[in-house]
């Protein structure tokens, strides 16, 4: 019989004031197969790991038991230190008496007696664990950063200046995102543009940065350290390289059509560059509005360019790439607030404008130089509303969730009306004021103090009395009904999901929660990694957030890309599906369940049975870099062809027949 | 036209598919020792076509057999109705058969003597090469008319409910009654067209949670378990229970599965009317209803 070693943990009085650790080893050296059982206050420090270790030694261990807290906690640390012992690491099982006994149960008695069936049942596994080794597979040394916004441009830099290159993907034809829409950000009141430009144009400049725009991802193959992506360069119809940028043609195009970057409050050409600072700075096509694409008839732009950049054929080209590395920085985008609001005019009322078009309005290089006019009639307005929590913190309307940033947006648009139109009058409706930021409560207050006069309440409806618009609703606070007459009204819309987010995530086979933001690998411990290995997030794409959080997240993702990157070759976890091919039938009921992508039909050799003729047969493989052993697939295979290497199911029924038997 | 006529066609086709080396064999049914008893048969000469048989007695599914037996060289014909050409389906879809070794010449079905064929929504084959004749809507040899078949109790999921109209306790009973009986021959997961494990694994040397025992609790769990590994891709044929040599009710158990995931995902679902759809309890999608959970 094997020899196993019990070590009881008191992890200081967390387990040992609730339970009888010293019973609970006593009663391990009565089990089967234990050579050795004791006890130690805390068995993950320095002399609680020595003192297994020389048990081992003396007591010629083969197994392992430790009865502690979770497996997520210590179990890599008690792996770690059998590394120094001849033991594998994999004849290692935790009992977790702390989670699931000590801190759960108030019955000291039961307590003890649950502890106890927990370590029988610990090693009775232990006596059927086998040894496992880990699998080395290689690096490319590469990330791909999905998202032009500002947190794929720092994921992007941060990579770069750590000497591993980098592609930053975006779709639009300049990266940018919607930072660059901002005027001021806060609480500093930095211009957007001044801050966020200079980092677009090293992202130009950068030796280590590939920038694709009007690209997406098409497909992705492959698992961390070794994907294999399909980018999808998207037919802009200017030949970039020759390109200079000189703007000929962006002058004489006699088309107008709403320019999405203003949001819809000036137009632009059909061959345009995004906006002023576009990097790359180049303009491209765009189809739906180019007569020339159209219907044949135009052709002015290419008449026009000097260097014969036009090229009207031009065809969406795929090109695949390898990468060790990918992060998602796909953002958010402004919550439809029409659909959602009838009362608040859905869309009907010219005035009623979401914070990101007021953005433009103040914004210098906006449609109308930063004057704040409103939309219907050019006049600068005297009294504004602003409604907060639009689509957010509104679950019958839009979403449950805080979309975090617009309360202080609310406060710097509310501080840009008084500073920029003296004597006007600001109304910010609001439910609750949440500034936890640095800088965050003072702004707030401060923009208070300027008089901007704060509602609490929820607008019930907007309607038009002659030239201005009635937003009227309870000020909860008085208890009584209150009219504002507004001349302009600013939503502070929630954030969602970027489209088209959900499906690259499904590419990329990560997990979203209800509301279609990316899901972490843990909220707390591995807030940036997603559940899919050498797949990381950053910024919105994972939730509502501002510009600092999200340049935070950002550089913690790419510190992530970077230690990932900067290994030659990294081990995976051997505790992974393993296939029985003589067993397996090959009807690939595996495959789809798998949420990894990780296993594939392959035809191997065989003899018939009936025949004995040479033939093929289909089998499942399973990829070891890509399976994250999460045991879907052993039990999608009705013949059990499948078991899963540490949780074997002999193991576990050896488990199960040690507690009832 | 009447069943002789279309015997006399089958025959006819299968011995000049036969003669002109389309196929190397066709698989069919011939007449038993016994009355109302036909059996499938596979025919590898032309003048044994003769063998050849099709009355309201054409029970058994063809298409399992294709799967089991093992032909040499060229394309193996296959006699298919409705049920034939689901089973087809679900092997395809199982990789378990390849559709280019397969010649599959088509019989609409007039519905057969046997009451599991009563509630059938798929005469006609889903898929073949040809079709021998059309099928005949009037024609009711053996079978029941549609209106019939929606009524109380002798709907889609008849066995289904005629235990689930039970009591809980009496449902109990029933069901225990059921497992004292079995005698574990595995007749039910020989005839059924989805079970096509190249190792059952009632048949492990060591499967660990089913002995070879037979008693009422091994076959019980013998029972549970076939139920969820056929469930979600049972094409309904009703072969299972019409093989089972106790006659036990286990068609119900197979129908309950299929009753219970059409009210879980709240839209119809039928295994086998293609050979691409995933299956239903065997994919996985970021989307799923999870209601339940």
């Amino acid at each position: 019989m094997s020899k196993v070693g019990v070590f009881v943990c008191h992890c200081g009085t967390n387990i040992a004031s609730a339970l009888d650790v010293f019973k609970v080893a006593e009663a391990a050296r009565a089990l089967p197969g234990v050579a050795h059982a004791a006890e130690y206050k805390y068995m993950c420090s320095e002399p609680g790991q020595q003192l297994i270790l020389d048990a081992i030694n003396e007591h010629g261990l083969k197994r392992v038991v430790i009865a502690s807290c979770s497996p997520r906690m210590h179990e890599t640390t008690f792996r770690k230190m059998l590394k120094k012992s001849k033991i594998n690491e994999y004849l290692l099982e935790i009992a977790n008496i702390r989670e699931q006994d000590a801190w759960v149960h108030a019955d000291f008695e039961k307590a003890t007696e649950k502890a106890i069936d927990l370590v029988r049942m610990a090693v009775a596994k232990a006596l059927k664990d086998e040894p496992l080794k880990a699998q080395t597979i290689p690096i490319t040394k590469r990330a791909l950063v999905i998202g032009g916004g500002i947190a794929g441009i720092q994921a992007a830099l941060d990579i770069a200046d750590a000497g591993h290159e980098a592609v930053l993907l975006e779709r639009e034809p300049s990266i940018g995102g919607h930072m660059a829409m901002l005027d001021k950000t806060f609480p500093t009141l930095d211009c957007s543009a001044c801050i966020s430009t200079p980092k677009m144009v090293d992202v130009g400049a950068h030796p280590n940065i590939t920038l694709l725009t009007s690209a997406e991802v098409d497909a992705v193959k492959g698992y961390i350290g070794n994907f294999t992506v399909t980018i999808r360069k998207k037919a802009n119809y200017v030949n970039h390289d020759i390109c200079t940028g000189c703007g000929a043609c962006e002058q004489k195009c006699p088309v107008k059509t709403d320019s999405a970057f203003n949001r819809g409050l000036s137009k632009r050409t059909a061959i345009y560059k995004l906006f002023p600072q576009a990097v790359p700075s180049k303009p491209v096509i765009d189809a739906e509005s180019c007569l020339k694409l159209k219907n044949g008839k135009c052709g002015v732009c290419e008449k026009v360019c000097p260097l014969g950049c036009i090229d009207y054929g031009d065809e969406d080209r795929l090109v695949e790439m390898d990468f060790g590395a990918i992060i998602v920085a796909t953002g958010y985008r402004p919550a439809k607030w029409q659909r959602m609001y009838d009362e608040y005019g859905a869309g009907r009322y010219a005035d009623v404008i979401d914070g990101l078009q007021f953005e433009r309005l103040v914004n210098a290089s906006g449609p109308t130089e930063g004057h704040i006019a409103r939309p219907s009639d050019g006049k600068a307005p005297k009294t504004v509303a602003i409604i907060k929590c639009v689509g957010s913190r509104d679950p019958k309307k839009g979403h449950a969730y805080c979309s975090r940033a617009c309360c202080m947006a609310a406060a710097k648009h509310a501080h840009q009306l008084i500073d920029k139109l003296p004597g006007s009058r600001v109304f910010v409706f609001y439910i609750d004021v949440r500034t936890p930021g640095k800088g965050y409560e003072e702004f707030y207050d401060q923009t208070r103090k300027d008089g901007a006069v704060y509602v609490r309440g929820r607008v019930s409806r907007i309607y038009k009395e002659g030239d201005t618009l009635v937003c009227q609703g309870e000020d909860t606070l008085l208890g009584k009904q209150v009219r504002v007459h507004a001349d302009l009204v600013i939503l502070e819309t929630a954030m969602e999901p970027s489209p088209g987010s959900g499906a690259l995530l499904g590419l990329l086979g990560c997990a979203k929660d209800a509301d279609g933001w990316v899901t972490e690998a843990h909220p707390k411990l591995r807030p940036v990694e997603t559940q899919v290995g050498g797949v990381f997030l950053a910024g919105a794409c994972q939730g509502p957030k501002d510009i600092p959080d999200t340049v935070a997240q950002a550089s913690a993702s790419a510190a992530k890309a970077i230690g990932l990157l900067n290994k030659d070759e990294m081990e995976t976890s051997p505790m992974i599906a393993k296939i029985e091919e003589d067993k397996c039938s090959g009807c690939g009921a595996c495959g789809p369940i798998c949420p990894y992508k990780a296993i594939a039909l392959e035809k191997i050799p065989a003899r018939d049975p009936g025949t004995g003729k040479k033939i093929e047969r289909l089998v499942a493989r399973v990829n070891a870099g890509l399976c994250q052993g999460c045991g879907a697939c052993t039990v999608a295979c009705r013949t059990g062809a499948i078991d899963l290497l540490g949780f074997r199911n002999n193991q576990i029924l050896e488990e199960v027949d040690a507690l009832w038997l | 036209m009447t069943n002789g006529q279309k015997q006399q066609l089958i025959r006819d086709r299968a011995a000049a598919l036969l003669a002109d080396g389309a196929v190397s064999c066709i698989v069919g049914w011939r007449q038993t020792r016994f009355a109302g008893k036909t059996a499938v048969c596979f025919v590898r000469a032309p003048e044994d076509a003769t063998l050849l048989v099709w009355n309201e007695y054409t029970i058994p599914l063809t298409a399992k057999y294709l799967a089991d037996e093992r032909w040499t060289g060229g394309k193996a014909g296959i006699l298919a109705r409705g049920c034939d050409s689901k089973a087809i389906n679900r092997l395809l879809r199982d990789n378990q058969l390849e559709r280019e070794k397969l010649y599959i010449v088509g019989l609409p079905c007039e519905g057969k003597a046997d009451e599991r064929c009563r509630p059938c929504r798929q005469k006609t084959p889903l898929v073949y090469d040809e079709l021998l004749w059309e099928e005949d809507s009037a024609a009711d040899g053996g079978g029941t008319s549609a209106a019939d078949a929606d009524a109380p109790g002798r709907g889609r999921f008849f066995r289904a409910d005629e235990v689930s109209a039970l009591g809980i306790d009496a449902r109990y009973d029933y069901w225990e009654d059921v497992y004292a009986r079995c005698i574990r021959c595995y007749a039910c997961r020989n005839a059924c067209p989805v079970c096509s494990c190249r190792e059952c694994y009632v048949d492990m040397h060591r499967a660990g949670f089913q002995s070879k025992r037979q008693n009422a609790a091994d076959n019980r769990v013998f029972g549970v378990t076939r139920a969820f590994h056929v469930g979600d891709r049972c094409i309904e044929c009703g072969e299972c229970e019409r093989v089972c040599p106790m006659g036990l009710p286990i068609l119900g158990q197979t129908q309950k599965v299929i009753q219970t995931a059409e009210a879980l995902a709240g839209a119809p679902y039928e295994a086998g009317l293609n050979a691409e759809d995933e299956n239903f309890l065997g994919k996985f999608d970021l989307d799923d209803k999870d209601a339940f959970m």
